[in-house]
C-alpha cells in the first residue's frame, strides 16, 4: 500500500474504476480541502487496480475505509485481496437510505465487517426563532489556537473515537483559523463547545457537548443560541447523531431538528475490539 | 413531465435554485443529494447517467444539469 502523493492520484484512481462500470459503487465523497490535508500530513493511502479503489485514511489507532468501484464484483474481489483489512484496525461507513444500503451491506459483511453503530441526520429548515438570552451567553467566544489541545481532549473523552470521525490536531487548528469551533469559557477551562461547518446555505453542526461538569450553567443553550446568530444566512442545519442516544435526539428536536431518513452505518472489521 | 427545477425543488424545498449558478458553493446540494438527483433523473427521462459523468462540474447549476441531460437525451 502506497501513500498518496498528490490529489490527481485520487482522482486518477477514480476515474480508472469508473471507466466502463456497470454498477459503479462508493462510499467516497471527500471535499477537496479536507482531501489536500490529509495527504499533506501522509495520513491518506490507497491499493487500486483497473476496476476498484480502496483508500485508507489514518487515524490515531486505526483506519477509515473508502471505496470506489466499477461493480460489486470487482469490489469484493480488492477487498479480499487487501493485507490492511485483514490485519488492522478499519472501519468504514455506509450513508445512504437504509433500503439502498442493504446489498453493500451484505457484501462488506463477507469480508469480514460487522455493523458497529448507526448515525441518524437531522436538519432543520425552518427560520429560527431566538430565545431569551442567559447571562451564560457573555461567556461564547470563537476557540482560538491555544484552546486546540483542550478542545481535542474534550472531544476525544466525550465521543467514541471510531465511531464519530473526530478530527485529528491539524484539521482542528484549520477550524479554528476558519472561526468553526464556539466555546463556553469558565475561567481558563473549556467548559463546552460547539463545531461547525458551513457550506454557504447549509451549516452542520459537527460536535455540540458541555463538559460534564458544567452541565448546570447553561452553556449548551448558550453555545446553540449563539451558533444560530452568527449563521443567519443559512437556511438549512444539518447533523449527525448516534440513533439509539435518545437524550441527544430529544435535545436536538427541541431545536427543531427531525429525522431527515439518511443514515450512515458505521462498520467495523474484525481487528476493532467489540 | 416535471422540469428540472421541480425535481430539484422536491429534493431542496428550503431553496431557491433558479437564483444561484453554483449549486454546490453555495451549499443547496451535497453529495447526497447529488446521488438522490441522478436516480431521479434517470427515471424521469429514462436514462441511466454514467458514473464518468457524476462529478461537481455537471450538477453545478441548471445550464450545466441541462446539458448533461441533453447528452442522454439527444439521438444516439
Amino acid at each position: 500500500m502506497e501513500p498518496v502523493g498528490n490529489i490527481g492520484r485520487v482522482y486518477s484512481a477514480v476515474q480508472k474504476a469508473k471507466t466502463g462500470a456497470s454498477g459503479f459503487i462508493t462510499n467516497f465523497f471527500p471535499v477537496q480541502r479536507k482531501l489536500q490535508g490529509w495527504i499533506d500530513y501522509g495520513d491518506l493511502f490507497c491499493e487500486s487496480d483497473e476496476s476498484a479503489a480502496l483508500f485508507f485514511r489514518k487515524d490515531r489507532d486505526f483506519r477509515h475505509f473508502y471505496f470506489c468501484a466499477a461493480n460489486a464484483v470487482a469490489l469484493q474481489e480488492r477487498m479480499a485481496a487487501s493485507v490492511v483489512l485483514k490485519k488492522e484496525r478499519v472501519m468504514t461507513d455506509l450513508v445512504g437510505n437504509e433500503a439502498a444500503l442493504s446489498d453493500l451491506l451484505t457484501l462488506l459483511k463477507t469480508v469480514g465487517f460487522r455493523q458497529y453503530t448507526r448515525l441518524c441526520r437531522m436538519a432543520r429548515t425552518a427560520p429560527i426563532e431566538m430565545q431569551q438570552q442567559s447571562s451564560s451567553d457573555s461567556q461564547i467566544v470563537y476557540a482560538t489556537q491555544a484552546d486546540c489541545r483542550a478542545i481535542l481532549d474534550l472531544l476525544e473523552r466525550s465521543f467514541n473515537r471510531y465511531a464519530e470521525q473526530l478530527p485529528m490536531l491539524y484539521e482542528l487548528e484549520a477550524a479554528v483559523a476558519g472561526r468553526q469551533i464556539l466555546v463556553a469559557k469558565h475561567g481558563n477551562a473549556i467548559a463546552g463547545l460547539l463545531f461547525f461547518e458551513t457550506q454557504g446555505f447549509t451549516s452542520t453542526t459537527r460536535y455540540w457537548l458541555v463538559d460534564e461538569q458544567f452541565r448546570s450553567f447553561r452553556f449548551g443553550s448558550a453555545l446553540m443560541r449563539r451558533y444560530f446568530e452568527t449563521q443567519s444566512a443559512v437556511r438549512r442545519f444539518i447533523l449527525w447523531v448516534i440513533a439509539d442516544n435518545e437524550n441527544a435526539i430529544q435535545k436536538y428536536h427541541h431545536y427543531g431538528f427531525a429525522p431527515d431518513g439518511l443514515v450512515d452505518c458505521v462498520l467495523a472489521n474484525r481487528m476493532i475490539p467489540v | 413531465m416535471k422540469s428540472l427545477a421541480d425535481i430539484l425543488k422536491e429534493i431542496r424545498p428550503e431553496f431557491d435554485f433558479t437564483a444561484s449558478s453554483d449549486f454546490i458553493t453555495d451549499g443547496m446540494l451535497d453529495s447526497f443529494d447529488v446521488v438522490t438527483l441522478v436516480a431521479t433523473l434517470d427515471k424521469t427521462y429514462g436514462i441511466s447517467i454514467d458514473g464518468m459523468d457524476i462529478v461537481p462540474g455537471n450538477f453545478k447549476n441548471l445550464q450545466t444539469i441541462e446539458t448533461l441531460l441533453s447528452k442522454y437525451k439527444s439521438p444516439k
